[in-house]
This record gives structure tokens, C-alpha cells and sequence, in this order.
């Protein structure tokens, strides 16, 4: 099992406040880990480090063994993140935002060409129809969508990227059951698609400790600690409730 | 903290105030000496001059300085564009560079932009002799510099986590950048664009005025020799041009397929940009005006620093500088409270109707010229020259007041209406009220150009920094005309600061350019 | 969609280049740039210009072309850039322009401008007397006065000359400053009108005014007539015989001076000048003009 990601002596405060302290934390090629912890504990501010957006105070963050700040930008499109907000651009179409995620594979006309609606629009239906949407949203603009279909749009784009490293914050978050087990399954790869190539390894944060029998390991956090590390075999109940506790 | 919702129309009145100066000296001077001459030029208005050459002559003007305008406004959008993103925040940022650089760029660029074109016109014209491309220069410097401006602010004000997500994916800066910006600014570079237009065609008609050609240098010439006629056949050609341009922008703005697909504008804006290029030159070129051949530079020796000194003590710039500023000060006062004021006497249909029309035939007509008309009737002061350039301002204004209005939903003013308030109180409660702190920043904004603008009145009267300037250039005194171009360009400067304030007071919510918010409604 | 836009492209580049060829042949031949300010109606010129450039294409045989300009400094400017080969100046920037431009040669004049005059003329109103001699331009102190264009020798320089000499500043008018009307026709009708109380004007205007019946004697007097000065003049860049052949300039100055009434095309021209004929010139008549141009800060 190849290391991926290494996050050493990781410290980040704002202001007075510690957001997270001292983490060490490796993540190999075929994890499924899942990030617990209550709001406010660092979750989004662990992948925000984990993703070279936002720079630790002190510590060292890794992608297979080179430094964060010094990859290149092939080598960053290695690593996905399927964030909170979603960030897709609004005005533009289904279609244009899953190809964004494609827009480290290709030069500044593919972009140019992207942005006219010229190009592959074939691939993008494969996406979509993956997180379960259907082609005829292909040219909706994503303004006009529901929450539940923006999520899956922003999935799409995330799968369009190749990665090796998933990264996503409370991607469940907002989704009725059904379309919860979907998307997990989706995500953690365990839904075949053929021609889809989904990222391996994952580091998903989600508040529902129901879930993580999909996955092989559960990290803990707490006030910007890691307070929990280990298979999810392993896990006994009490831990999970110990996160959730006030004090 | 809002504003009490009642301060604000009667503040959007008040400015009105400055007529009583204005109109008080002028009505003091005045004499009916000139009646006759205006008289003429009405009776001609109705009688232009047909002749085939007279109709050819302003028909070639008037080509000229379309395509002058054309040119130089696709230029100034295009070179604006590039210059806006440079000095926004967020480029130097996703290049992972110093920002410094960004806003570096920002505050060089207020120095150009606070320039008036006609002034740019003028140097340029002694820098490279005589060319069509002088006007066209000097329409591309200021407001390429007002297009980066209104950009940049833009840029900076948006959301930018969908960019840092693009590039944290991989995607190069720029694929990044132009994946994110591209459609949320091409609808704003699509309406500014238009405006900016409007204004091209307005810049190179006052650069014809001042001998660089077209359809201004005809207006001039005919009036100077008080061919009223033939003044009239130019006039009404300009008119019939502004008034299809302002209609044909109005509806492209509006025009439903174009309004959400901004596909289809980047398409349109491509379009419009190359065709405007390709059309405008081989327009110049049909009509024989020569743009390679004369374009070079020759430049005078620069002054020495005793010169400057020199050159400094002649000038009375302390005297200058008041004039300019009482005169930028009257004329806004009016143009900015008249039309309030107009609407809220006359609210009627036939009156607005009126008045729209009056406002039309005022932004017509260059403020030289005017100027020269009423000189006519009335002895030489400040106040003519402050209603010369008040009175185009008033149109502009006018008009905003009247969209601005059209745009917002009839509600209060049916409810205020109904309950048994006279028209005039229920227009300034219903329809001037929820309006008036937008028209009030945007007054701010319009001061500020119209400081700029006092430079092409100067000459009335001799009044202010523009007379001087004419005087200098004409003297070929370098050491003096630096002196006021940079005085003109620290008044201007100060003047936009301070308006950019008032208007933040009126527009507490947003940052964003009233010119912008009032294309984006 | 991809084929438009390479349409597009294609479409463009091709008339870019065409444009390029087009800009190369027009510029085989050398060309005689000519330009010229008359002071009464010179829009009439800017549209009849065919006419000058033609008579003198056809006798020099070289291709002419007339460039429009309006604006006297700009003229200066444009003749020292070397964009203009042949220009009409008035006095002062004709002096101006050489001055600029060392080496430049004064070709012809006018019948009329070896003795030019102004006149002063005063709204009735005003009760200015008609003036005796040039003392008495006292009279104008204190009132509303206007100047015609600010680069005018006979609409400025020389009357602020004559103000001078009787110590009349500009600042000693009402208002502190004289205006300045831009043209003779705009100062005739301001004063006529009573804007102005008085003002000056080149007397071929006041006179061609009259004639046509646009004076009208109850409301507008002439009160002096200044004394005579050289005023406008062809004026040809120094290096012509270099760029068209040995005695081009002369060539040009006797093509000047042969213009005559007699032929209708050349009759048009000479009365677009306002002119019966035209004479030789010399730089020495213009002494007096530069000496007063530097002396009122017209010249550096």
C-alpha cells in the first residue's frame, strides 16, 4: 500500500482560536476512511489542509512524499474535493460544470471551447447518469436546479477529475435515504460503472455513525484534535458517543 | 442605518437650487439683441439645408465619427478587459503573486482615466500630428481605463470559492479564471459596453468640434459661420444616429433571447467585437481617411525645470481651479435636480412624453455649442458656461431618471395615488421615493465626469482650467499645458474620491458602480 | 458552431491582409499634402477642397491630396510633423509654424494681405463713439469685449497689439477678460446681439458681411480701423524639391501665383481664399508679427 497523503504536526489557528492542533495523520491508496466529528470540531478545516486550499500555521502536508505547495498542477488534479458549498459556477450548464473537473487534463481552448458549449458533452452524460441524473439536465443551467440535483452535479464534476484521492465534506448532508445509500455507494466506489474511473481511496466527513460499515477506517475528531484513529472493525460504540459529548 | 425614507426625494430636488444663480444672471444679462439669431437657427431646425454637397459633407461627418467611435470604443472594451482583470485582486492571487502589483496597477490607472478625451486629443494631436487616429486614441485611453475600473470592482465583489475549487483541482490559472469570470462578466461587460458606446459616440462628436474630424467639425464650422441651415442638416443626421443607437441598445439589453444565455452573448460580444473592428476600418479607409501613413511620433523637446517654474508663477491656477470647480458644481446642481423637478411639477402622460423629447434634443447638442447659442441672448459669465455644460448632463440625467423609474413596479405609487394624494405629491412619494437614493449616487457619479467635462466649455467667457488649456496649447507653452493637465488630473482625482464616498452613503449596501447597478435591474 | 467560428477567423484575417495590400499601393507614389484655415466659411472649402487639389495635381503632376483641418494649432502642429507639405497659416501661425519647422518658405499671399486690417466694432447700445485715433481705444475699458478665434492674427494678435500700445490690458475689460468668440462671423453677430459690447474682426469679413446685407447699421458700428500688417500666406515644408524634383517649390509657387479669374475652376478657388489673385511673399514682411507674437506670449 503506496502513502498518499501525510499530514505532520499540523497546526492552524485563527486568531486567538485553535482550529486544529498537533494532527498527524497518513492516508494509504484503497482507504475509506470516514472524519467524524461534531460541527465546529475541524472537519472542514482538516480538507481544506488535506487539499493545499488553506496553509497550516506549522506542520508539513504531503502528496506522495512531495510537499503540497510544490505539486504541479497535474499532479494536484490527483486529489478531488467535493466540498460543502458545492461550488459550482452558477450560470453555467450541467454539462460545462462537469467538465470543469476536467479542466486540468486540457489547455486554455479546451477551456475557451468548454465555455461555448463546444465540447464533449457525450462523456458528461455518462457522469450525470452516474449520480443518477438524467440527460435531459445536460443544458439546464445549474442556477435552476434543486439541492439535492446541484449535489449530484457537483459529484459528477468531481468524478470527471481522475483523481486518486477523494475529498469530501458532509456529502450526504441534505439527501433523502435513498439517494444517500446512492451516493455513498458512489463515491466509495462501490457501484460499477463501467468507463468511470472512481478515485480508490477516500476521505469522507459525515455525522452519521449508521453509515460506517461502508467504510475501513474511522478518524475522530474533537476541538481540533484527533481523538479517534482506527479500523472501523475495531470500533466500539462508546467511542462514537465519547466524540458527540459535550465537555 | 437607513436613511428616513422621506429626506431622500426632496434631496434629489434640492440641487435644483442652483438655478436661481445660474438662471438669476442669466436672465440679468439678458437682451433680445440675439433673438433674431435664435430665431434663425429654430426656423432653420425645420428647414435644413439640402444641397447635395452640404448633404454629402455632414453625411461623410457623420460616418466618420461613427466609425471613430466604433473603433475606439471596441478597443478601449477590448484593452479595458485585459487591464481590468490585471488589476483586480483575485488575478495576482491565483497566480499566487504579490497583490501589490494588482492594486498598484488600480491607482496608476486613475491617472489616464481622470483625463478628459478631448484633453488626451488635444496632446496627442501635437505628439503625432494629424490622423484619424488621434481621436480614436484618445476616446481608447480614458475609458479603457474606465472599463478596467468598472471590471476590476466587479471581479473583486464576486464569489471566488468556485474558482479556488477549479484550481484546486488542477485546472491552470487561467483555464480557472476564464471558466468562472467569463459568465458572470460578459452580461456586464455586454450593458456597460452599450453605455460605453454612448458615450464613444458623444466623445467623438466633441472631438470634431475641437478639428479632429467627422460630423463635430462640421457642427463647428457651420456654426461658426452661423450657417444655421447647414448646421441643422449635420444636427439632425447626429440626431437620427443617437436616437437609433440609443433604441437598438435598449432593446439589445433587454431582448429576451440574449438575457440569461450568456452563451449566446459571449457569442454576440466575439461577434460584435470583431465585426466592429473589421466594419470600422474598412469604413475609415472607404472613406478615404488616412490611418497608416500619418501615424508618428514627434515629439517636442521637453521643458527644462526653470521653464516649469516659470511657467508655474504666469499661470493663476488658485483662480482657475475656483472657477472650475463653481462652474462643475452649478451645472450639476441643475442637471441633477431638474429632472426631478420637471417630473414631479409635470407628471402627466403628455409631460413626460414632452420632457423626454426636451432631454433627447438636449443630449444632443455639444456643450460648445450650446454655449456659443446662448451667449447670443445673454451677456458672458460662468453661469453660461455652467448651463452649456449643465444642460447635456440634464438629458443624461433625464433619461436615467425616467428608465430607472420605468424599471421599478407601479405598487406604491398606485397606493399613494388611490388614497386621494394629488399626482404630483403621489409621483414623489410613489414613483421618486424608492428611486431616489440610486439616482443620488448616480448623480455623484455623473459630478465627477462632468468635473472632467468643464474642460470642453472652457472657452466660454474664458472661464476655468479648459480656457486656459486652449490658450497654452495655442501659445505652444508645453511647460504651462503640463501644469494644468496635471492640475486638472489631482481635481479630478480628489472629485472621485469624494463622489465615490457620497455614494457609498447613498448605496450603503453595495460597493458596486451605480452605472452597473443600473444596467443590471 | 466550431465551423462558424473558424468562418469567422478566416473571414477576418483575409480582410486583414487585404487591408495591409490596399494601405502599400496607395503609398507608391509621393503625395502633396495640402491643407489650408481660410477664415470665412471654411466648411465651404472642406467640402469644395476637390477643386484646389485637382488644379494642382493637373499642373504639377504629382498626386495631391487635401487633409481637412480646423483648428490652427493642430495646423502648426501637423506642418511641423511633416503631415502637411502645403499649408494656409494666418499671420501668427505661420510665424509659428516656421519657427517650429526651420527652414520652411513663405510662397504667396493674397492681394489683400501685405496691408491687412481689423476693424473694432461696438453695439449701438454701448454708446462707444466712433474713435478718432488709437488713443481713444480707451473707450473700451470697462467693457464687455470679444476677440474672435485665440490663434487669430487678425482676430487677436494684432488688435491686442493695438490695445497694448494705449495700455489697455487684458484684464481692463469688464468681467476681467476679454472673450474669445472663436470666429469673425460669431464676434460680428455677439456684438450685433449686445452679448459683447464691442469687438473685433478681420475687415474682408466685416466687409463681405455688409455686402451681403448681414450688418445691420442701427445695432452694430464700425468705431476704428487698425493700421495695416501682413497676415495669411502659403507656407511649403523645406525639403519639397528633395521628395518631387528640382524646382518643385518653385514650380508650386508660380502655379500659386498663376491662378486667375479668368479660368471659372480657378476663379472658384481664388474666391473660396477670398482672394482676386495671389502674390509673392516674403519671411521679412512677418518680422513685426513674430516680434508681437513673442511680446504677448504668443510665441516662445
Amino acid at each position: 500500500m503506496t502513502k498518499l497523503l501525510d499530514l505532520k504536526g499540523i497546526y492552524v489557528h485563527r486568531g486567538s482560536e485553535e482550529c486544529l492542533k498537533d494532527i498527524h495523520l497518513s492516508i494509504s491508496s484503497g482507504e475509506k476512511v470516514a472524519l467524524l466529528g461534531q460541527s465546529g470540531a475541524g472537519k472542514t478545516t482538516l480538507l481544506a489542509i488535506a487539499n493545499g486550499t488553506l496553509q497550516p500555521n506549522t506542520g508539513i502536508v504531503k502528496w506522495r512524499g512531495i510537499k503540497l505547495s510544490d505539486l504541479s498542477a497535474s499532479q494536484r488534479r490527483k486529489i478531488a474535493t467535493l466540498w460543502q458549498d458545492l461550488r459550482l459556477v452558477e450560470e453555467l450548464t450541467v454539462a460545462q460544470n462537469i467538465n470543469a473537473g476536467a479542466l486540468g487534463q486540457h489547455n486554455l481552448f479546451w477551456a475557451l471551447g468548454n465555455l461555448l458549449g463546444l465540447i464533449e458533452r457525450q462523456a458528461c452524460l455518462a457522469y450525470l447518469e452516474a449520480t443518477g441524473l438524467e440527460g435531459k439536465f445536460l443544458d439546464v443551467s445549474v442556477q435552476d436546479l434543486s439541492g439535492g440535483q446541484r449535489q449530484r452535479v457537483a459529484i459528477a464534476r468531481v468524478l470527471r477529475q481522475h483523481a486518486e484521492l477523494l475529498l469530501a465534506d458532509e456529502p450526504l448532508s441534505g439527501l433523502d435515504p435513498k439517494l444517500t445509500t446512492e451516493v455513498l455507494q458512489l463515491l466509495l466506489g462501490k457501484k460499477v460503472i463501467h468507463s468511470i474511473n472512481i478515485p480508490e481511496t477516500c476521505l469522507i466527513s459525515l455525522h452519521r455513525p449508521d453509515l460506517l460499515q461502508h467504510f475501513n477506517r474511522v478518524i475522530g475528531l474533537k476541538k481540533g484534535q484527533i481523538v479517534l484513529d482506527c479500523s472501523t472493525n475495531n470500533l466500539a460504540p462508546y467511542e462514537i458517543h465519547a466524540l458527540y459529548e459535550e465537555r | 442605518m437607513r436613511q428616513p425614507n422621506l429626506a431622500a426625494p426632496i434631496i434629489t430636488i434640492l440641487p435644483a437650487l442652483a438655478l436661481i444663480p445660474v438662471i438669476s444672471s442669466v436672465l440679468a444679462g439678458a437682451h433680445n439683441g440675439g433673438l433674431n439669431i435664435l430665431y434663425r437657427f429654430l426656423s432653420a431646425s425645420i428647414q435644413p439645408s439640402l444641397e447635395p454637397i452640404v448633404l454629402q459633407s455632414a453625411w461623410r461627418g457623420i460616418q466618420i465619427t461613427i466609425a471613430t467611435a466604433l473603433l475606439g470604443w471596441v478597443i478601449s472594451t477590448l484593452i479595458g478587459t485585459i487591464l481590468g482583470l490585471l488589476s483586480s485582486n483575485i488575478f495576482w492571487q491565483v497566480f499566487e503573486l504579490s497583490q501589490w502589483k494588482g492594486s498598484l496597477l488600480r491607482k496608476l490607472l486613475a491617472i489616464p482615466r481622470s483625463i478628459h478625451e478631448l484633453i488626451w486629443g488635444l496632446l496627442l494631436l501635437q505628439l503625432f500630428g494629424i490622423s484619424q487616429w488621434v481621436a480614436i486614441i484618445a476616446i481608447c485611453i480614458p475609458y479603457s481605463c474606465l472599463v478596467a475600473r468598472v471590471l476590476s470592482d466587479q471581479i473583486d465583489s464576486l464569489d471566488h470559492r468556485a474558482l479556488i475549487a477549479l484550481q484546486q483541482s488542477g485546472a491552470s490559472p487561467f483555464s480557472a479564471l476564464i471558466t468562472t469570470l467569463v459568465p458572470s462578466m460578459i452580461p456586464v461587460i455586454n450593458s456597460y459596453g452599450g453605455y460605453q458606446l454612448e458615450c464613444a459616440l458623444r466623445g467623438a462628436t466633441i472631438l470634431g468640434v475641437f478639428g479632429l474630424g467627422g460630423v463635430g467639425t462640421e457642427l463647428q464650422l457651420t456654426l461658426q459661420s452661423l450657417e444655421f441651415r447647414e448646421m441643422w442638416t449635420s444636427l439632425w443626421m447626429l440626431g437620427v444616429v443617437m436616437i437609433s443607437f440609443e433604441t437598438f441598445l435598449n432593446w439589445y439589453r433587454q431582448y429576451p433571447p440574449l438575457t440569461n444565455k450568456y452563451e449566446k452573448q459571449l457569442l454576440v460580444f466575439i461577434g460584435a467585437i470583431l465585426t466592429t473592428i473589421i466594419i470600422s476600418i474598412l469604413w475609415l479607409k472607404i472613406l478615404d481617411v488616412n490611418l497608416v501613413s500619418t501615424f508618428k511620433w514627434h515629439p517636442s523637446p521637453l521643458p527644462t525645470i526653470v521653464e516649469m517654474k516659470e511657467a508655474f508663477h504666469e499661470l493663476p491656477l488658485i483662480t482657475l481651479i475656483g472657477t472650475t470647480i463653481l462652474l462643475t458644481i452649478l451645472a450639476a446642481g441643475f442637471s441633477i435636480g431638474l429632472p426631478p423637478l420637471g417630473m414631479m411639477l409635470w407628471p402627466t402622460k403628455t409631460g413626460a412624453i414632452i420632457q423626454s423629447s426636451i432631454w433627447s434634443l438636449l443630449r444632443l447638442i455639444p456643450p460648445p455649442l450650446s454655449a456659443l447659442l446662448l451667449l447670443l441672448c445673454t451677456n458672458p459669465n460662468i453661469s453660461v458656461a455652467a448651463l452649456a455644460l449643465g444642460l447635456q448632463n440634464l438629458g443624461v440625467m433625464g433619461r436615467l431618471l425616467k428608465e430607472g423609474i420605468s424599471h421599478q413596479s407601479n405598487n406604491l405609487y398606485i397606493a399613494i395615488h388611490s388614497s386621494g394624494s394629488n399626482n404630483r405629491l403621489a409621483w414623489l412619494y410613489g414613483h421618486l421615493s424608492p428611486y431616489s437614493s440610486s439616482y443620488l449616487a448616480y448623480a455623484a457619479y455623473r459630478t465627477d465626469v462632468l468635473l472632467r467635462e468643464t474642460a470642453v466649455v472652457g472657452v466660454v467667457g474664458g472661464v476655468g482650467l479648459g480656457w486656459q488649456l486652449q490658450e497654452s496649447i495655442s501659445s505652444f507653452n508645453w511647460p504651462q499645458v503640463i501644469w494644468i493637465t496635471t492640475a486638472y488630473s489631482i481635481l479630478t482625482l480628489i472629485g472621485e474620491s469624494l463622489s465615490r464616498k457620497v455614494r457609498q452613503y447613498w448605496i450603503k449596501s453595495t460597493t458596486k458602480d451605480p452605472q452597473i447597478l443600473f444596467f443590471q435591474k | 458552431m466550431i465551423s462558424t467560428t473558424r468562418r469567422w477567423f478566416l473571414f477576418s484575417s483575409l480582410l486583414f491582409t487585404a487591408l495591409i495590400f490596399a494601405n502599400r499601393l496607395s503609398w507608391a507614389q509621393q503625395t502633396l499634402f495640402v491643407s489650408a484655415i481660410p477664415d470665412q466659411h471654411p466648411e465651404k472649402l472642406n467640402r469644395l477642397y476637390g477643386l484646389l487639389s485637382s488644379e494642382l495635381s493637373k499642373k504639377l503632376d504629382v498626386p495631391v491630396r487635401y487633409i481637412p483641418v480646423t483648428n490652427y494649432p493642430a495646423a502648426v502642429s501637423a506642418f511641423r510633423t511633416g503631415n502637411l507639405d502645403l499649408v494656409w497659416f494666418g499671420g501668427l501661425t505661420g510665424v509659428q509654424a516656421r519657427i517650429q519647422r526651420p527652414g520652411a518658405k513663405v510662397l504667396a499671399q493674397r492681394d489683400i494681405d501685405p496691408e491687412f486690417q481689423s476693424v473694432f466694432i461696438a453695439n449701438s447700445a454701448s454708446r462707444i463713439p466712433v474713435l478718432q485715433n488709437q488713443s481713444e481705444l480707451i473707450h473700451l475699458k470697462g467693457k464687455r469685449f470679444t476677440f474672435g478665434s485665440q490663434s487669430s492674427t487678425s482676430g487677436r494678435l494684432m488688435p491686442q497689439h493695438f490695445l497694448q500700445q494705449v495700455g489697455i490690458k487684458l484684464s481692463d475689460f469688464k468681467g476681467k477678460r476679454p472673450g474669445f468668440s472663436g470666429s469673425h462671423d460669431a464676434t460680428l453677430a455677439l456684438v450685433q446681439s449686445g452679448s459683447y459690447e464691442a469687438g473685433v474682426l478681420n475687415k474682408q469679413v466685416w466687409e463681405a458681411n455688409i455686402k451681403k446685407g448681414k450688418v445691420d447699421k442701427s445695432k452694430v458700428i464700425l468705431i476704428w480701423e487698425t493700421p495695416p500688417y501682413p497676415d495669411y500666406h502659403w507656407l511649403v515644408q523645406p525639403d519639397l524639391d528633395e521628395r518631387f524634383g528640382k524646382r518643385f517649390t518653385n514650380k508650386l509657387q508660380e502655379t500659386l501665383l498663376g491662378l486667375s479669374k479668368n479660368s471659372t475652376k480657378q476663379s472658384k478657388i481664388l474666391s473660396l481664399f477670398g482672394a482676386n489673385r495671389f502674390i509673392k511673399a516674403y519671411d521679412y514682411q512677418y518680422i513685426d508679427i513674430e516680434r508681437i507674437g513673442r511680446q504677448l506670449g504668443k510665441i516662445k
